[in-house]
């Protein structure tokens, strides 16, 4: 099943071409690690999935639901809005930066949305919580406010409150970016997890040799455009494209 | 000793001024808190019409002085027909002088939670009012209680003013006396006092501050 199908997208920022016509398709159960250059429009892919930004020519469809079209392209968006705030739930997103809300304790971030958007009733959304921040490895951590936690902890708390929602697909954007590097293990090993349960997931990363392992296929992006989608095995092993060839010498 | 005596016999006037200055304290926190906060959000993410309006709305009142407001309340409008009582007119006065003060606090509160913060919500799948009421209000309250708590103790200091025009506040009464007894020791009193409620508010605005401030 198709959890994703992005086709032709086209995305400006004022004059800025960042997403040229980009085409995509992620099947339920898949990982899909994006990686390449800085500015290539890794992050603006994936916000555009999950509709932080808006598209400006192109289809987006989500689970079989058109949630966005653009431009010339002969199709109608098919869903309600009900509809389309409903896939934003059901996709899960992770920040490089975190976002934890910091006037809440590690719990309170996990059951906010629960509460506030699925009218969830408290001690239902408490159980969901204590369970994801267990599945993390913070349930001791669970009344501490993000101030008092370490880099990976709150990725990791913040891994938990996009769970909490029960998501179909996992988005993170560079989740290890920002880490001391003795952090990043913990926070690779929450992802490797959720690869573990067959979670669909979308991992925007530097970390190529996690990538290698996890994934089913890699996209490689540059300059707006997806250069490659092959398996890890072609991939790496055998990168077609010259600017590949350039980017991962870079990078080992 | 009799110095005390004295203290003694003018503390019920002195203390029925203070009874005044602190009813219109409260009064004017009542009100021009939320007065200040709606008006923040308005500026923040109303449409056009009233962010214009409430943009002459903080211009004119912080860029005339309090007292000319206090005057024209008093003053000007009755004489086109409008009329309050005098506590009336000068709780608005405060109020809306006050509220236009705390709703740049409130705005610049706002203004200064980071983008991520919304983008994390609207990725949960809450919606704007959710996020404001939730995630974005929250925290602009607590960031913003410094400006906030030091607003709340030039109002002492305002509320002064209330003798200027007439009304038997603390100021005033401690004048009346002064002024019938020729006598210092009423404004000594009116002065301690200023001094003690000004303290114990900045300690505890002072606790309150330490208290929201566990998260940081
Ligand atoms: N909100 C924005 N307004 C204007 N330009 C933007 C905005 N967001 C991104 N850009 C520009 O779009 C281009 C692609 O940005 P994007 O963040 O998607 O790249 P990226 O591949 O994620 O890079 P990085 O590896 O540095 O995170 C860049 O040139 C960036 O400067
Ligand atoms: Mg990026």
């Amino acid at each position: 099943m198709t959890m994703i199908r992005m086709s032709n997208i086209h995305k400006y920022f004022g004059s800025l071409h960042v997403l040229k016509g980009v085409s995509l398709e992620v099947n339920k159960g898949e990982i899909v690690s994006v990686i390449g250059p800085s500015g290539s429009g890794k992050s603006t892919l994936l916000r555009c999935m999950n509709q932080l930004e808006k598209i400006d020519g192109g289809i987006l469809e989500i689970e079989g639901l058109v949630v966005e079209a653009a431009g010339n392209v002969g199709v109608k968006v098919s869903a309600s809005q009900q509809q389309v705030r409903d896939t934003y739930r059901k996709m899960g997103m992770v920040f490089q930066s975190f976002n934890l809300f910091p006037h809440m304790t590690a719990l309170e971030n996990v059951i906010e949305a629960p509460i506030t958007v699925n009218k969830m009733a408290k001690t239902d959304a408490v159980k969901i919580a204590e369970r994801q921040l267990a599945k993390v490895g913070l349930l001791d951590k669970k009344d501490t406010y993000p101030s008092k936690l370490s880099g990976g902890q709150k990725q990791r708390v913040a891994i938990a409150r996009a769970l909490a929602m029960d998501p179909d697909i996992m988005l993170f954007d560079e989740p290890t970016s920002a880490l001391d590097p003795e952090l990043v293990g913990e926070v690779l090993g929450v992802i490797k997890k959720l690869a573990e349960e067959h979670m669909t997931m979308l991992i925007v990363t530097h970390e190529m040799g996690f990538a290698r392992e996890i994934s089913d296929r890699i996209i490689f992006m540059d300059n707006g455009e997806i250069l490659e989608d092959a398996s890890p095995k072609e991939f790496f092993e055998k990168p077609r494209h010259p600017r590949i060839k350039t980017f991962l010498e870079k990078m080992l | 000793m009799d110095h005390l005596d004295y203290v003694l016999k003018i503390l019920p006037f002195i203390l029925s001024g203070l009874k005044l200055t602190a009813k219109i304290y409260v009064a004017t926190l009542i009100f021009a808190l939320p007065l200040g906060l709606l008006a923040a959000i308005g500026k923040v993410t109303g449409p056009k019409i009233i962010k214009s309006i409430l943009f002459l709305y903080t211009w004119i009142w912080r860029g005339t002085p309090l007292l000319f407001q206090l005057f024209f309340m008093y003053y000007a409008l009755p004489v086109i027909g409008i009329r309050f009582s005098p506590f009336v007119a000068a709780t608005v006065a405060y109020v809306l002088n006050y509220g236009a003060y705390l709703t740049e606090i409130f705005r610049g509160g706002i203004e200064s939670i980071e983008k991520g913060q919304y983008e994390a919500a609207k990725a949960l799948g809450m919606t704007y009012p959710q996020t404001m009421r939730r995630i974005i209000i929250p925290q602009t309250v607590r960031r913003v209680l410094p400006p906030i708590c030091s607003e709340a103790v030039n109002l002492v200091k305002d509320t002064a003013l209330l003798a200027v025009v007439g009304m038997p506040d603390l100021l005033r009464i401690a004048t009346q006396i002064f002024t019938r007894d020729f006598n210092i020791i009423p404004f000594i009193v009116a002065f301690v006092l200023y001094l003690i409620i000004s303290s114990v508010l900045v300690k505890l605005f002072g606790k309150l501050e330490k208290m929201h401030s566990i998260y940081e």
